[in-house]
């Protein structure tokens, strides 16, 4: 019970957090700087240390940065798109961390792996990798897609299409996205946005916890197999939820709303019904709860 | 500027730089630059790379032509006619358009007799079929559907660990760990829902549990497909 108070504590601190990375980064070199087209793509490759990635009104490239001795700034630039990576004089060694900072024009497309190194974004559009880093993005942006093995993912973005995996780390959903699918394996999922309007939220063995009220028509999907999903919801909230799971409890606090007829599945309706959600675990619990 | 003390934006050195701030700021940015020797060094650094900034690509072809071309290029490798040209294509541009044959569907006929004749034959299937057949009109479409999901991500899955094994050796081992720690979770609930399903093999629930396994499995390859 003390778990689940802090979670929901941690979820309202979460909702009204800073993006504490999201300020300009300090001066650093030029690296490249190129006038591009508002639509070019770049590839960046940044082992370890930290990517900066900041969309602006310009048609113009520029990565500022600070690279290790021991490695070296490849950049080739094409008609429309850019490719640049961070690699080791010397083949195999463990890279050491460097800083990139780097300016696109809002319209672009921008690719980043990393292996430690973190990646954070503000307006950026496109696909972010990383092995053990840390994902943060936030602004407005057209799509983005984060993955991360084993790191946090921290998404406060406006943003019509999200897609956001992580095996272990954290991932946190904010902001404005509609059409979202996030997954962990292990990793706590954590919704606080109540603008989604196609959801799938998934994880193997971490709990899942949304807070808000669903938009009216909104289709959220969520499934478990040995987490636990808490659904914090205000008294405002309509929608039809199907919860089942095969041999987890499922909990209702929600004033006004009968106990479940069946162990282990439930259907309540709240409001006028407007949003539909399904939520399904093995052996996790599933909690409906007053925000 | 709100503070002449602060220093220049990114947006102000790179317009400054390519000639682009409007005049009214023009004269702020000037006075820092005055007195602040950091800014003025890297503007004139990014001053130094403008003619690679001035360098623009512009569109080989506009836009509104690409979909004749792109329909062109679809036509010559047809099998089916993609139908209507969209109103934008010039009609001297648009490819001719192929009278329509009943032919195409001669093959899909058979393939449509076959299939009927074989669900709607007695007597020849065995009595796993005669179960399945029942399950399927017990538990509906849906049944159906996610049982063929998880044989697709199963079989995605499979394709995907035999990539992995080659490739496992560009993987770092913090990958690698990671990895197979997550693999072994992902499989361990795959392991317990089998067990489940041989036991409930109609529930719906426990088949789209399955699915959703199988896909966190295929999406946790397809990362670390990634991470190599």
């Amino acid at each position: 019970m003390v778990r689940n108070i802090l979670k929901v504590a941690f979820l309202v601190l979460a909702l009204s957090a800073p993006i504490v990375g999201a300020q300009i980064p300090p001066d650093m070199p030029v690296l490249a700087a190129r006038r591009v087209s508002p639509t070019f793509a770049i590839t960046l490759w940044n082992p370890a240390g930290h990517v900066r990635l900041i969309a602006w009104d310009l048609d113009s490239l520029v990565i500022r940065g600070r690279v290790d001795a021991s490695q070296k700034f490849m950049f080739g630039a094409g008609e429309n798109g850019v490719k640049s990576a961070i690699e080791g004089r010397v083949v195999g060694a463990e890279p050491k961390p460097s800083e990139l900072a780097v300016w696109v024009p809002r319209r672009s497309r921008v690719t980043v792996r990393t292996e430690s190194a973190d990646i954070e974004g503000v307006d950026v559009t496109g696909s972010f990798y990383t092995v053990s880093g840390a994902i943060r993005m936030s602004g407005s942006a057209t799509s983005v897609e984060a993955e991360s093995m084993k790191g946090n993912l921290d998404l406060n973005a406006n943003v019509p299409w999200l897609r956001a995996k992580t095996g272990e780390g954290h991932l946190l959903l904010r902001g404005r996205p509609q059409d979202v699918d996030a997954s962990t394996i292990t990793g706590t999922l954590d919704i606080a946005t109540a603008t989604i309007m196609r959801g799938q939220f998934t994880s193997v063995s971490g709990d899942i916890h949304y807070a808000g009220a669903p938009p009216s028509g909104a289709i959220l999907e969520f499934s478990n197999h040995g987490g636990g999903v808490d659904l914090l919801l205000p008294a405002t909230a309509s929608g039809v939820f199907a919860l089942s799971s095969i041999s987890g409890i499922i909990e209702n606090s929600l004033p006004g709303v009968r106990p479940a007829a069946a162990p282990r599945a439930m259907r309540v309706t709240l409001g006028r019904g407007d949003a539909s959600i399904t939520v399904r675990t093995f052996k996790g619990a599933i909690r409906l709860r007053p925000q | 500027m709100s503070s002449l003390k602060a220093h220049l934006s990114e947006e102000d050195r790179h317009r400054i730089a390519d000639g682009t701030m409007d005049e009214e700021r023009r004269a702020v940015i000037d006075a820092h630059l005055a007195s602040c020797w950091n800014c003025k060094s890297d503007v004139a650094h990014l001053t130094k790379a403008v003619p690679s900034l001035r360098h623009v690509s512009e569109p080989t072809a506009p836009l509104d032509d690409l979909w004749t071309e792109i329909h062109e290029r679809i036509e010559q490798g047809k099998i089916v006619s993609l139908g209507k040209e969209p109103p934008e294509a010039t009609p001297a541009a648009a490819p001719q358009k192929k009278k329509f044959s009943w032919l195409w569907l001669a093959p899909i006929g058979v393939a449509a007799g076959v299939v009927i004749a074989l669900f709607a034959l007695p007597g020849k299937r065995g009595a796993e079929d005669r179960q399945a057949s029942s399950m399927v009109a017990d538990t509906g479409a849906t049944l159906v559907s996610v049982v063929d999901s998880s044989y697709a991500y199963e079989r995605e899955a499979q394709v995907l660990l035999d990539k992995l094994e080659l490739q496992r050796a560009l993987l770092r081992p913090e990958a690698a760990q990671a990895l197979d720690r997550d693999l072994h979770v992902v499989d361990v609930a795959i392991a317990e829902l089998k067990d489940a399903v041989a036991r409930d093999p109609a529930n719906p629930a426990l088949r789209q549990l399955l699915a959703a396994s199988y896909r966190q499995k295929v999406d946790l390859l397809k990362r670390a497909s990634n991470a190599s």
